[in-house]
């Protein structure tokens, strides 16, 4: 009898198919491994089973009975236990508080610390009394690496005595000795009944840990495998699927002049040593694994992450430790959460495409709104952006034009590098396919571009090279020919490429 | 991790974790000597008792400020609150104008019940209506201050001489007044074992990860703003006792005041971070900082000059000890 099962989840975000009829399901005391590729769904299927989405349609089944999950609270009385790469500690709050949050025992009424202190004690002891450095319990989280942090959220989870425990990446700051240590905890669990559903980038500690894998494609279950009797490239076929040819643009070839070159650049966890080359009219990819260092490699040029190394723009080392120093060398970013960082939304789209560059344009700090009118009509023209009026607030357009307005406001700071973060997500395809053209156009101009991206089909559709990283160094680069989506599925997990002929 | 570091707490990291706290006791004791050293008698039994009484309504506002601040929220109708609480005492004293003994209990219990309600309703707004809690509490400050005004619309009435009496005499060698902070710091040193005042560090922190580990954090608001409302109807009490009147204006003041004590008391109003201990020392910190401009003859004119400029230094003090954590 399965011990958690999904019966036809179905899950849109807004038009965008994330899950399809999804049927999975794992027996008690089995670890399965959630595999599949970027914006494939596995993400989104652990996140109904905990309650964190809700699914448009489709049934939770624990034990053969439909489990409404709504909530954190639900999920616990379900015996669901989940650790996210993202942490649920409280950072003010000390080791043993964290262990215990939401279930502290109490006496008369108030926490009994005394107990408290001992089950905090035993859990984490479970998990951290086979690694070499102990972590203290009294210490406020905060002041603990990234790697403790993640082994006291473990051992929050186990704290609940979980029937079904969710690693949704919960290894991934984790070194091989501790990786191994939880490991066995799991393993532990396992013997006692306990079911675990483990998701991780890392298909080495896949096959090292979990006896069957769901791979998911496209929001879709593709196969249940045996993993004893699956190879690596068994996976990588499965979760690339049919490769569909990608109508790749006529995007012009660069021109020889380096624009933008950083050396040994490097930020403390999140990626080290990138190399790269930048060229005047080039579109070069980062590609890879979600959250293996690209944003932050995006960040740390555009001045808004510490970094080490050296930046050359135009062959001149450039100091960037915040973002105005980009923009003053023209380095500019558009990311891919406009309304957070890109748009000031109730504005009016003249403001906002204006707004880097009016200090170019004003007489004695006066502006001319007969002026205004005019460069922004004329980036209206260029970018093709569709609006009735440009003094309608920019919430109005939809959300390509929204990312068009983005490139439009930089577009007259003539900025000569642009940082694109995943610019497309939450974007329709339409759309999708007008901002690629606005990017071409900028690029034939001699723009270049560094973007980052989840989605394969865009670095193959635009990109002359894609740097493909993991774990924040760079562990490949593809151009012309070997720029497939085989390829950078390959090189993003690490799987040794030379399966040829993927029908 | 080649340094091991400590399984039980070191003298050091104690002294890290309580520095915000340290500094304002630092604060407290310096001017706590300019204070002696301009008024000899300052430590005689009947000037305490005169600024313990003074003090106290603030103190007991700024310890209600904390409850909301440590969630990262804030009450800007504190104030208003303490005035309601205020006007409803006198004006039920003014009705039972017989009572005698425990009788006289009977309007300051009503009046703790309705600061009280008044905050439940703040957490309400904040917490199910989801309004900012600036906002909201700005509006219902509006509110507050009209149903005061209602209630008592001149200032006027009194309380029982035997109820001013008792609040002015003396047990076992300690002023009532004092009596009462102390009770309120023994209700505290209870209150602070319980989940929900762990709970409420653990909102103010990250309130979506309190949320992810379980935690109802819409009710831990409203047991926030609750215990807030709960501890105006204290500061209520404390004025009235003390001014021994109603004024439907006489609270609004203390909103500010207890928010500057909060901060100089090294609570952090992001959340989080912070006891109501150190808005003790704040509150007194702020009264006698009143009392030295006193002392020291400054003209009239520049009292209120000379108190934004000590306050504010006082503040750049105590987030020294929040700076140098954070660094």
């Amino acid at each position: 009898m399965a011990h958690l099962r999904t019966e036809g989840i179905c899950k849109n975000f807004g038009g965008v198919r994330a899950l399809h009829n999804v049927d999975f399901s794992c027996a008690r005391g089995e670890i399965h491994a959630l595999l599949g590729a970027n914006g494939s769904g596995k993400s989104t299927l652990s996140k109904i089973i905990t309650g964190v989405v809700a699914a448009d349609r489709g049934t939770v089944y624990i034990n053969n009975r439909a489990a409404a999950i709504h909530g954190p609270n639900d999920m616990f009385a379900q015996g669901i236990s989940a650790v996210y790469q993202e942490l649920s500690l409280i950072p003010q709050l000390t080791v043993a508080e964290n262990i215990l949050l939401g279930q502290e025992p109490t006496r008369l009424g108030g926490i009994n610390s005394k107990a408290a202190w001992k089950r905090a004690a035993e859990v984490l002891q479970t998990i951290a009394a086979k690694l070499d450095s102990e972590i203290p319990l009294h210490v406020p989280v905060r002041s603990l690496s990234s790697a403790e942090q993640q082994l006291v959220e473990i051992a929050k989870a186990l704290a609940r005595e979980p029937e079904i425990l969710i690693l949704d990446e919960a290894t991934a700051s984790l070194r091989e000795k501790e990786v191994q240590v939880v490991f066995e905890e799991v393993r532990r669990l396992r013997e006692q009944g306990c079911t675990v559903i483990f998701i991780s980038h890392r298909l080495e500690e896949v096959f090292d840990l979990c006896e069957r894998a769901t791979v998911l494609r496209n929001g879709e279950v593709v196969a249940t495998v045996n993993l004893a009797e699956t190879t690596e490239q068994d996976l990588l076929r499965h979760m690339l699927g049919e490769v569909a040819s990608v109508d790749s643009l006529s995007v012009p070839a660069p021109q020889d002049r380096v624009v933008l070159e950083v050396k040994e650049l490097s930020s403390a966890s999140s990626f080290q040593r990138i190399n790269f080359q930048l060229r005047a009219g080039e579109i070069l990819g980062l590609g890879g694994l979600q959250g293996q260092g690209q944003s932050e490699v995006i960040q740390a040029i555009y001045g808004a992450r510490p970094y080490t190394g050296r930046i050359l723009f135009e062959g001149q080392e450039v100091q960037i430790h915040k973002p105005a120093a980009a923009i003053n060398s023209g380095i500019v970013l558009v990311p891919g959460d406009r309304h957070v960082e890109g748009l000031a939304l109730q504005r009016s789209v003249l403001e906002n495409v204006t707004l880097p560059s009016v200090a170019h344009r004003s007489r004695f700090g006066l502006l001319k709104m007969g002026r205004e009118e005019e460069v922004t009509a004329g980036v209206v023209e260029r970018l093709q952006v569709k609006v009735a009026d440009v003094h309608l607030p920019v919430n109005t357009l939809s959300g390509g034009n929204q990312q068009k307005a983005v490139i439009g406001k930089w577009l007259l700071t003539q900025s000569k590098v642009m940082l694109l973060d995943d610019p497309t997500k939450g974007v329709d395809v339409q759309a999708r396919l007008e901002i690629y053209r606005s990017v071409e156009e900028l690029c034939s101009q001699g723009v270049s571009f560094l973007l980052s991206s989840s989605d394969n089909k865009e670095l193959i559709a635009l990109c002359h090279r894609v740097l493909v990283m993991y774990e924040g160094q760079i562990v490949a680069e593809l151009a012309g020919e070997e720029l497939t989506e085989e390829n950078l599925v390959a090189a993003s997990m690490r799987i040794t490429p030379g399966v040829k002929g993927v029908s | 991790m080649e340094e091991r570091r400590a399984l039980e707490p070191t003298f050091k990291e104690r002294a890290e974790r309580h520095a915000p706290l340290l500094m304002s006791v630092v604060v407290f004791v310096l001017i706590v000597a300019v204070n002696r050293f301009l008024q000899p008698n300052f430590f005689n039994r009947f000037v305490i008792r005169s600024n313990i009484t003074t003090f106290l309504p603030l103190i007991m506002a700024a310890i209600g400020q904390t409850m909301v601040v440590l969630t990262g929220n804030i009450d800007l109708s504190l104030g208003s609150i303490i005035t309601v609480v205020n006007v409803v005492i006198i004006t039920l004293f003014g009705k039972m104008p017989e009572a005698t003994g425990l009788q006289l209990a009977i309007p300051i219990l009503v009046g703790v019940l309705v600061g009280l309600l008044a905050g439940t309703v703040n957490g309400f707004l904040i917490a199910k209506l989801r309004l900012q809690a600036v906002i909201a509490t700005f509006a219902s400050n509006l509110f507050w201050m009209g149903l005061a005004l209602a209630v008592l619309p001149v200032p006027g009435g009194s309380v029982p001489w035997d109820l001013s009496s008792f609040y002015r005499s003396w047990f076992l060698g300690l002023p009532m007044s004092v009596w009462f902070l102390l009770l309120v710091m023994v209700f505290w040193a209870l209150l602070r074992r319980t989940r929900l005042i762990r709970y409420f560090y653990a909102v103010g922190g990250n309130a979506s990860n309190a949320y992810r580990s379980g935690i109802r954090v819409e009710w831990i608001l409203i047991g926030a703003y609750a215990l807030c409302g709960f501890f105006a109807g204290l500061s209520g009490l404390a004025l009235t006792l003390d001014i021994s009147s109603g004024d439907p204006l006489v609270g609004h003041p203390l909103t500010l005041s207890s928010i500057t004590a909060v901060v100089i008391g090294g609570t952090l109003l992001s959340g989080g971070s912070g006891s109501p201990i150190g808005s003790i020392l704040g509150a007194c910190i702020l009264g006698l900082v009143r009392n030295i401009i006193f002392f020291a003859n400054v003209p009239p004119f520049y009292q209120d000059f000379i108190f934004g400029v000590v306050v504010i230094i006082a503040l750049i003090v105590s987030s020294l000890g929040a700076r140098r954590r954070t660094a």
